[in-house]
């Protein structure tokens, strides 16, 4: 689509720009629906939460909007790729502006970045705002870069959002 | 006391508009028939608040809408629950803020008048300044009228008179027996948090597809294909051992009892979990119920239901369905933690945010055909919507609980014949 193909390899050790490339390559392969793709930056451990009610709710006790181990985001694009999910049919278009990114670099090649995102979506005549922060945790340890947490903390966890069946 | 109505507006004549198996699309779509709702249903009859394990201590608090109308539930210091209408009675302010807390008493943010928990005034700022015909007595906060609950589910209506919560539940008052009884204690705790879903909806047809058998397989195709456990765990066919049943008063549910008792194993209302990885909460169940009531409730599981108005117990969760305008509802979803049952309930906790709310793998798309449907409503013709399905087929038991299969539209014609009923009669 209208991207830069991502010729350069994403593996360890990550320069400042490569962790922010990857940023932004994870973020429109979320604008553009690519499924697979999207899917195939998840290690083989991973979890995929978008807090609900607060930033710091604790997952053991209190629901989230999504809380997805490796599994369920495999689920979750099975669904997504059937074509028939309908509160994707027809998808959202969307683009989202990733910026403030801070990097930080953990033991074991884990790199944690936390970064704000605007987002909006046009469905159906409407366009929504959507706003908040991301919080990664990337491992390279296997070689290739992996994502092995996305925590999403919307501005508005602690209201009413209309569907989100698409990927934060 | 003065008779304003909150909304004037003409009087509909609701028998024009719903007949034995088909209803007017205007329901959905006329704002003045919205104002009636909150006026009747929401203003005179019962309408689920909240749960007692939300308030557990003295001083905790949640805000609620009753209708169209922000209250304020709180727990006194004697440990009785009291709903207040969340309006400071001086000057109007909205008195508390917070969606839940515990405070020792109220206070306004305007000229700081405080309440106690019940909502009496007990102290304003500069208080030299009344003279003796200022009652503080009479000055207090507004209380809704009358609160009952069941199995800690907390009703409440905005009228001072009318018939009981047991005569508004009838025979729904063994659904909320059948949730609380899968605690061993007879316990829910509803402190998991809500998941908060905003719909482009009518509530009514939120409500109405809670216990729509027919949808699952087109609406839900997506997940049918990508879920195995989804597509298997239950009998989802025409020829279903599942049924539908309007068990009166608009309260209305999809029986799986049938169909889990046709295969007699327990769980499968869990996505079909072995019953070896719950050895400690089937001790307990035997335990307080003894081995063969243990098993059968095991084996039956949660209902899925709707009580009329504005509550789904949709199996291990509960919904709550806010109508906010004529053309908008929130959806307000949360998991049902069992007192006693702690190796289902972390279980129970990711279900629930897996299938439902604005992200969940089922919900995202009743959301989405509730807003196709408001928006295919605005279009004028054909008039009149058709819930002929499985008319002629209906059973009647000696109870008055009319039942069909699984895909039949009983509980549609169940809600709105109730729905007829009370929006005609006048109070």
């Amino acid at each position: 689509m209208t991207s830069i193909a991502t010729s350069r390899p994403l593996e360890a050790p990550l320069s400042d720009e490569d962790v922010r490339q990857f940023l932004f390559l994870e973020a429109r392969l979320q604008d553009e629906h690519e499924y697979d793709a999207w899917e195939a930056l998840w290690d083989d451990e991973a979890l995929y939460w978008v807090p609900a009610g607060s930033d710091d709710a604790d997952p053991a006790t209190q629901v989230s909007y999504v809380y997805d181990n490796r599994a369920r985001i495999a689920s979750r694009i099975r669904q997504l790729n059937t074509g028939r999910r309908h509160s994707q049919a027809p998808a959202s278009r969307m683009r989202r502006v990733i910026s403030n990114i801070e990097i930080e670099r953990k033991a074991n090649s884990v790199i944690r970045t936390c970064s704000n995102f605007m987002l909006v979506e046009a469905r159906r005549g409407q366009m929504t705002l959507w706003a908040g922060r991301t919080i990664m945790e990337l491992s390279a340890a296997s070689g290739a870069t992996k994502i092995r947490m996305k925590k999403v903390l919307l501005v508005n966890n602690d209201q009413p959002l209309s569907n989100m069946a698409f990927l934060i | 006391m003065l008779n304003v109505a909150a909304n004037t507006v003409a009087r509909t004549n609701f028998n024009a508009l719903i007949e034995a198996d088909r209803i007017h699309g205007s329901l959905y779509t006329n704002p003045a028939i919205f104002a009636q709702e909150m006026d009747t249903l929401y203003s005179k009859g019962w309408v689920y608040v909240a749960h007692e394990s939300e308030v557990p201590k003295p001083g905790d608090f949640c805000t609620r809408l009753i209708g169209q109308q922000s209250v304020i539930v709180s727990r006194d210091k004697d440990g009785s629950v009291h709903i207040l209408y969340n309006r400071c009675p001086h000057r109007g302010s909205v008195v508390c803020q917070l969606e839940t807390g515990n405070r020792p008493n109220f206070s306004c943010p305007y000229h700081g008048w405080a309440f106690n928990l019940r909502g009496d005034l007990i102290g304003v700022p500069y208080q030299n300044g009344y003279d003796e015909s200022f009652d503080m007595s009479r000055s207090g906060m507004a209380k809704v009228p009358r609160i009952a609950s069941r199995g800690g589910f907390i009703f409440a209506s905005l009228e001072a008179q009318g018939k009981s919560l047991d005569q508004h539940l009838g025979n729904a008052t063994e659904l909320i027996d059948m949730l609380v009884g899968l605690s061993p204690e007879g316990k829910l705790d509803l402190r998991a948090g809500w998941m908060k879903h905003r719909m482009k909806a009518n509530w009514k047809m939120v409500i109405e597809n809670q216990v729509d058998g027919y949808h699952a397989p087109m609406v839900h195709s997506s997940l049918l294909r990508a879920n195995k456990t989804f597509a298997t765990v239950r009998d989802r066919r025409d020829s279903s051992p599942t049924r539908v049943r309007d068990l009166g008063l608009g309260h209305l549910d999809i029986y799986h009892t049938t169909d889990y008792r046709d295969k007699g194993t327990l769980f499968r209302w869990t996505g079909g979990i072995e019953e070896s990885r719950m050895s400690r909460y089937v001790d307990a169940m035997k335990q307080a119920y003894g081995e063969k009531e243990a098993r059968l409730r095991l084996i039956d599981g949660p209902p899925h239901a709707v009580l009329f108005p504005n509550i789904s117990l949709a199996e291990m969760n509960i919904m709550v369905i806010q109508p906010i305008s004529v053309d908008e509802t929130i959806q307000y979803t949360t998991p049902v933690i069992l007192v006693g049952g702690e190796e289902l309930n972390e279980r129970t906790l990711r279900r629930c945010e897996g299938a439902l709310g604005p992200a969940g793998f089922l919900i995202a798309d009743d959301a989405e055909i509730s807003e196709l449907t408001y928006r295919g409503l605005l279009d004028r013709q054909p008039e009149w919507l058709i819930l002929k399905r499985g008319i002629g087929q209906e059973e009647v038991s000696a109870d008055g609980i009319r039942t069909a299969g699984l895909m039949d539209e009983t509980t549609q014609r169940g809600f709105w014949h109730h729905y007829r009923d009370v929006m005609s009669s006048s109070h």
